[in-house]
């Protein structure tokens, strides 16, 4: 059937004997992860193409932005991927540190690292564990949030708050982490290294998970550059970018540890690249724990938050991918404009490429493994 | 439940027979309460703790509701657990009229209460659920714990087990008056209640200080030791790939219009000699060049700028600039293209707020990932995408009036931040 108009978004032309059918999937769907609409082009079970609509919950973070201070958006960052707030707090951090051109001293940079290598392993295991219950697995979801519980205890002892966190400031932080911090990584990196291998014979060895996932949602490495992915969805279609590498921050230089990339771009590839990252975030946090000044200061100098006029740009590597703050400084302590170039936003854009000639079950795997979390891209 | 609600009318007339309604209401209570099934709605960070609050470490399963459904149709209780926006509003209302009742509704977080962090300035967020649909329980947390979640739920089951069949539950309504906004109902009740407190303490304070002229408080601030830290300066970070003053004299020798603004006494080269070297080199191009500019530095083999970062715009008085971010997977530079649109003078006064003001061409044929990102620019500023293939708003509603990130942006809806 040809059809005479087709709804907004929809490019393919194709000539078909067989009749075609829409689907909508969402805005409010448990695989979608969050408020996602998807719009499904379909012939029998196989889906043509497919247009995402985005906005549903679009909270205009940017205009609010422009009449808050610097240190009030700190506490936007964490709302926009909630998983990684951590993470987001530190790429704000940067920004406002390159305007105000304020370092930090040592100790608090090993603070950074710790906190966001245990932020990547929480965001991981939500990962890990919706990926299994996507596919049918909703034990996965137990074992994920049993690890990140305990991640969760470190981040509110430190930061006072389990996923806001709120805590990162230009030129340190809200407060200095407790006496206990550095066994309590420790007492859960010897958990987590037992746990792994639960995990792994859970999941990665299989056969239904790979039975469903090797082979689907391939994405090219050309693809991947071109629609601007990043994080695990890059390096899983063999592209070898990791902004901790690339551009370090922090102290990323002076630490160990590999980008793990993969070759095919599958479904597959995305989970085994996550998990990789999960040991390779605990191997960091093993040389942290080691190399932690016990004395010292902990943040610089107090200065008021008040920027040079100019524009400022930092990028850091979350847990979901390149996390990018735009900050457009006017004089005084409130912005002109803030811009955040989220990791998720690429991703569903390419989401297309992906899912044509697959089912709507595969379209669910491939959601998962791209690990979107919306309100980040709908900011 | 259609039978049991006849049952008082049949046997309270007869003797004893209440004791019968009374151990119905027991039974029919003790079920309702004690299996909860909540639908599975979650829009942002509140649904993650509600994730978290049905996993080993709380179980929610020790209150019966570790059922989440994702039919409505089968759902008791609606955890509405995130933020809502005028977007989803609509949805929202239908997925609270396909539950059967008796249907309960469990307000999540602060955005759900009033708005949360979202009051303020905001032309998307509706603020409260309670203006959509009727609510019977709050949770306040930004967002709350899974405890609080849990004492939301026991708050519930309190209120199930209250009823009783001979004032049976029924259907609230919901709002027919969308969005009517509360907070500044309640803002204003406040504000005149604390003028007419302010009232009755003055004649008390004044009565005071006749009384007491010599009185001076006994409170002194107790001041924390300050720990001194060190001012440290920034390190600045290696940057890889061409240099900025590499980058801009190939761009000018092909480009003549493209500058570094400079201000003041400082030439373009000191500007570029100040520049951090991990900060991105940042040309302003003139519009025609735009174009031109990105394929070059595309197709240039010593540029190879592959990846497209992101596509932004900054409103100024009489232009915008548009932000066009790239950088070299190859060899890791980033360099950002200002280009400067000037806003179109002959749109009239009134019809400047909802027209597109500037025109620019597009690079989603070079760059796949421009095409969502220039959608998102002309949705928030209104600037026009010459040869786009899909150029429509991303994030508002189609018939949304005017152009969000604008600085003379005016909606309604919006509450000034107050200073």
């Amino acid at each position: 059937m040809s059809m005479t108009q087709l709804p907004p978004g929809f490019k393919i032309t194709r000539e078909s004997n067989t009749e075609e059918f829409f689907v909508n999937m969402g805005p409010q769907h448990p695989s979608t992860h969050g408020a996602l609409r998807l719009a499904l082009r379909m012939d029998g079970e196989t889906i043509i193409e497919l247009v995402p609509h985005f906005g549903y919950i679009h909270r205009g973070m940017e205009k609010q932005a422009e009449s808050m201070t610097y240190l009030q958006y700190i506490a936007m960052s964490d709302r926009q991927d909630y998983l990684t707030a951590i993470q987001n707090n530190l790429g704000v951090a940067l920004a406002l540190e390159k305007g105000m051109n304020i370092g930090v001293p040592e100790r608090q940079e090993y603070i950074r690292v710790m906190l966001c290598e245990l932020g990547r392993i929480a965001s991981h295991l939500v990962f890990f564990g919706c990926f299994g219950g996507d596919l049918g697995g909703q034990t996965c979801l137990l074992f994920g949030f049993k690890e990140r519980e305990m991640i969760h205890d470190i981040l509110e002892e430190v930061t006072g708050s389990r996923l806001t966190t709120n805590f990162f400031r230009p030129g340190g932080s809200r407060f200095d982490v407790p006496e206990n911090f550095i066994p309590r990584v420790k007492s859960f990196l010897d958990h987590m290294e037992d746990s792994m291998k639960d995990y792994e014979r859970f999941l990665s060895k299989n056969i239904i998970v790979q039975e469903r996932s090797i082979g689907i949602g391939i994405l090219s490495k050309e693809d991947a550059i071109a629609y601007g992915c990043s994080g695990p969805v890059l390096r899983a279609s063999g592209i070898d970018f990791d902004v901790r590498k690339n551009n370090p921050y922090s102290i990323y230089s002076q630490l160990e540890f590999d980008v793990p990339t993969a070759r095919n771009g599958d479904c597959y590839d995305r989970y085994n690249v996550r998990i990789a990252e999960i040991h390779e975030s605990m191997r960091i946090l093993r040389q942290c724990v080691g190399k932690f000044p016990a004395e010292g200061p902990w943040r610089s100098k107090e200065k008021p938050v008040k920027l040079a006029a100019g524009r400022y740009y930092s990028e850091i590597e979350t847990a979901k991918g390149l996390y990018g703050t735009y900050v457009v400084a006017a004089a005084g302590d409130k912005p002109y404009r803030i811009h955040t170039r989220g990791p998720s936003f690429p991703h569903i854009a390419a989401l297309n490429k992906m899912v044509q000639g697959h089912t709507v079950s595969d379209l669910v795997t491939i959601m998962a493994t791209l690990d979107p979390v919306i309100p980040e891209i709908d900011r | 439940m259609g039978i049991i609600n006849f049952a008082p009318k049949i046997l309270d007339p007869v003797p004893g027979g209440k004791y019968v309604v009374n151990a119905i209401d027991y039974v029919v209570n003790w079920a309702r309460a004690n299996s909860i099934w909540p639908l599975t709605y979650g829009t942002s960070c509140c649904a993650i703790e509600m994730m978290s609050s049905s996993m080993a470490r709380y179980d929610i399963a020790r209150f019966g509701s570790e059922v989440f459904r994702a039919s409505p149709r089968q759902a008791d209780l609606f955890i509405i657990a995130g933020t809502i926006t005028r977007r989803m509003a609509p949805a929202l209302q239908m997925l609270w009229e396909q539950m059967p009742g008796p249907k309960y509704v469990l307000a999540m977080g602060a955005c759900t209460i009033s708005g949360g962090p979202f009051i303020y300035d905001n032309y998307s967020v509706v603020r409260g659920a309670q203006n959509l649909i009727p609510v019977d329980v709050f949770v306040p947390g930004c967002p709350p714990r899974p405890e609080a979640l849990f004492h939301g739920l026991l708050t519930l089951r309190e209120k199930i087990l209250k009823e009783t069949c001979r004032d049976p539950w029924h259907e609230g309504d919901t709002k027919d008056v969308a969005f009517m906004d509360r907070y500044r109902e309640a803002a204003k009740a406040w504000a005149e209640l604390e003028k007419i407190k302010d009232e009755e303490m003055a004649e008390a304070r004044a009565k005071f200080k006749e009384e007491n002229p010599d009185y001076k408080s006994a409170f002194k601030p107790v001041r924390v030791v300050k720990e001194n830290f060190p001012e440290i300066a920034r390190e600045a970070t290696p940057s890889r790939g061409l240099s900025q003053s590499e980058m801009f004299a190939k761009l000018q020798a092909k480009f003549p219009s493209a500058t570094v603004p400079a201000s003041g006494e400082d030439t373009v080269e000191a500007v570029i000699q100040n520049m951090a070297a991990d900060a991105p080199l940042e040309v302003t191009i003139d519009a025609n060049d735009y174009l031109s500019a990105v394929e070059f530095v595309k197709n240039d083999a010593s540029f190879s700028m592959d990846y497209l970062i992101d596509v932004t715009a900054i409103d100024y008085e009489d232009h915008f600039e548009l932000i066009t971010m790239l950088r070299s997977m190859q060899h890791g530079h980033k360099l950002f293209f200002c280009t400067p649109l000037k806003k179109n003078a002959d749109i009239p006064e009134e019809k400047r707020a909802t027209a597109l003001l500037a025109k620019v061409p597009t690079v989603s044929h070079l760059y796949p990932a421009a095409e969502v990102k220039e959608r998102e620019v002309y949705d928030m500023f209104g600037i026009e995408f010459t040869g786009h293939q899909d150029l429509r708003r991303i994030f508002l509603d189609k018939d949304f009036v005017g152009y969000p990130l604008r600085k003379d942006f005016t909606n309604p809806d919006m509450i000034k931040r107050p200073v």
